[in-house]
């Protein structure tokens, strides 16, 4: 019995010593490399006239003189592209490269991208503004809120890029709802039945200003502003009362809004240490 | 001394594992997990709190009590009251029109006060995640603990005076007398001593199992069955702005829960002084007005339609998309085609819109005995 009492206390002192020497070891590979790398995050704001949206109030009057209210914005913003100013572009966080921004759910409004990110000098930050043909496929999302963009069948299904929601004072001075949403656009053979061919109406945004220099374990955060009115604006004046309350079938209205929405994202960097 | 020592040590492990063994006797509360099993397109997150995790021995539980009468808490004939009483298989879970108690589907509490609002859909209520009700004043985040969740909604039915009019304490009570429902409720949580909260969480349970994913689009979903020609041009007049524009509310193809389970104000009215609508919620001037998009799943059967019930056939409700909707300042943006008084479809329109509508409709989920009345209570 006196050995059997005695020998888990060896045990004990054995694992004890094991521990550690383990230990230790993990301890002398330690000596990693200096990090060389940053992180970065992007904080999707919307304005109009340069202030923050006060929504559902029919406050703004657009280019082609239109009173309007915006009562919510959904999108999706894809394939984030950093330049560097050695000429080298880095593609960012490539299995969750679709990122979807939603005015009624402040979680959304933030995209932080899990990749370490070199050190340096990056000339700009582009997106595509929607998703690509390649990666635009229904069902893939189907989880809310993304689920509730999807872009019917036939239509050329897959997803939403924009749903803007909004109204403005029609001709006869009525409250008009108007729903600008963008995806992908129908030629048609016979209308509404016959689509002969369908269009990728998502385009690159290369955001001005956004430069930035990076430095090692700093945390960047851009602010990337969707200025609304811009929608309506350049270099194709926007009339609610010409296209109506309607585009999603309209391929010629949203070429007009593609190439506005051009020119509707701006950057604002700000630094995390 | 070591020896005295080593023979302590020995007689406690001896007492130790007399212990367990004698322990070993009693049941243990071990129940089976429940698996949902996920449609094709449906959202893989489910709406199940962390305190109610789904077991078969819980859902089997919550089947009794949902069709047992005495969940009013009394034994006369004349006082039984279940969650069966209103909400019919056969009518996906609401009283359908033809109700042998309701007329109209218009349902009443036991002591005949009628429901404020008309009853909504209690199918794939495990997807709902923005809030249970026409303005969704039960949801996860709730500050209220007690407003949460479909739990919470069966203690409220059976208290309110429109529903069951009843007493927790003796709802519980009774079905502790009742043989058989204690040991079932041990085997569902581990206690053969009833309390209310376990009657909800079983109820629960069961009504999250009520999933409806086999009608006629569903299979053309799969490509199991094609769409006749009327279905087919309903369906593109369903998902096209320029056609019905149901979709943007209520779905379809890459949403097959055919709704949003979000609020809005369609156009029905242009005052509003209704104390249960979104805005009582929300406090948002915007949402006046504004109640759930129900899903459209079963639609067919489980009329009457829009939350006061104004509507009994869908034809009637297709008629006020065409025609009948009226502008207010809390109108949705949704419904742009407001100033037209509607969606303007013809009569051959609306045949082919009711018609898609109609490929919602999912017989086997209505017939499927597992959802059905269980063939004898645990006292039979």
């Amino acid at each position: 019995m006196d050995k059997l009492f005695r020998q888990p206390i060896q045990l004990l002192y054995f694992i004890a010593f094991a521990g550690v020497f383990a230990f230790t070891g993990c301890g002398s590979k330690t000596n990693n490399p200096e990090p060389t790398t940053g992180k970065l995050t992007l904080h999707f704001s919307h304005k109009i006239d340069n202030e923050p949206i006060v929504f559902d109030d029919m406050r703004y009057v657009n280019a082609a003189g239109n009173h309007y209210l915006v009562n919510e914005i959904q999108y999706f913003i894809s394939d984030v592209t950093l330049y560097h100013s050695n000429g080298t572009s880095l593609l960012l966080d490539q299995w969750e490269d679709i990122h979807y921004v939603d005015t009624d759910l402040p979680e959304t409004q933030n995209y932080i991208f899990k990749d370490e990110i070199p050190q340096g000098t990056y000339d700009s930050i582009s997106f595509t503004f929607g998703i690509s043909e390649e990666k635009n496929h229904s069902l893939m999302f189907v989880n809310p809120p993304e689920s509730f963009m999807f872009w019917p069948e036939n239509l050329g299904g897959g997803y939403h890029y924009l749903k803007l929601n909004g109204k403005w004072f029609n001709e006869l001075d009525q409250e008009a709802p108007f729903n600008f949403h963008l995806g992908i656009g129908q030629i048609y053979f016979s209308y509404p039945d016959s689509v002969s061919s369908f269009v990728q109406n998502y385009f690159r945004v290369i955001l001005p200003a956004s430069a930035f220099n990076l430095a090692v374990g700093e945390t960047k955060s851009v602010e990337v502003i969707m200025n609304v009115e811009n929608w309506f604006q350049s270099p194709n004046i926007y009339n609610h009362n010409t296209h109506g309350g309607d585009i999603m079938q309209k391929q010629h209205v949203m070429a007009l809004a593609v190439e506005n929405g051009w020119n509707v994202f701006t950057a604002n960097t700000m630094t995390y240490k | 001394m070591k020896n005295k020592i080593v023979n302590t040590v020995v007689l406690i492990l001896v007492f130790w594992f007399s212990g367990c063994t004698n322990k070993s006797t009693i049941t243990p509360y071990v129940p089976t997990p429940y698996e949902i099993e996920i449609p094709f397109g449906f959202p893989t997150i489910l709406n199940i709190p962390a305190d109610n995790p789904m077991t078969v021995e819980g859902v089997e539980l919550g089947r009794y009590l949902f069709y047992d009468g005495r969940f009013s808490g009394r034994t006369h004939p004349d006082s039984l009251m279940s969650c069966a009483t209103c909400h019919r298989q056969e009518r996906s879970f609401e009283a359908g029109v033809d109700h042998p108690g309701f007329p109209g589907g218009f349902p009443h509490g036991i002591t005949g006060i009628p429901t404020p609002h008309a009853m909504l859909p209690m199918i794939n209520l495990v997807w709902n995640t923005t809030g249970y009700g026409w303005n969704g004043l039960l949801y996860p985040t709730n500050p209220n603990p007690d407003a949460r969740n479909i739990e919470d909604f069966v203690r409220m039915a059976a208290l309110a005076p429109h529903e069951v009019n009843g007493d927790t304490t003796q709802i519980k009570n009774l079905f502790q007398t009742i043989p058989g429902y204690p040991e079932l409720f041990e085997k569902a949580f581990g206690n053969k001593t009833i309390t209310f909260t376990n009657i909800g969480k079983a109820i629960a349970q069961f009504a999250r199992t009520l999933i409806s994913a086999n009608s006629k689009f569903d299979q053309y979903m799969h490509g199991e069955v094609q769409l006749s020609q009327p279905e087919l041009n309903g369906y593109m007049l369903f998902t096209t702005e320029d056609g019905g524009d149901c979709f943007h509310c209520h779905g379809g193809f890459g949403n097959p829960l055919f709704t949003t389970h979000l609020f809005y104000n369609n156009g029905k009215d242009t005052v509003f002084n209704d104390i249960r609508d979104r805005f009582v919620i929300t406090g948002d001037p915007m949402d006046h007005g504004a109640y759930k998009a129900t899903t459209l799943r079963n639609i067919e059967v489980t009329g009457p339609y829009m939350h006061d019930g104004r509507f009994t056939t869908i034809e009637e409700v297709i008629d006020f998309y065409s025609t009948g909707v009226l502008s207010s300042p809390s109108i949705s943006p949704l419904m742009h085609h407001v100033n037209n008084g509607g969606i303007r479809l013809t009569p051959q329109e609306k045949a082919d819109l009711l018609s898609f509508i109609r490929t919602l409709r999912d017989d086997e989920f209505m017939t499927n005995p597992k959802f059905g009345k269980p063939e004898k209570f645990p006292d039979e």
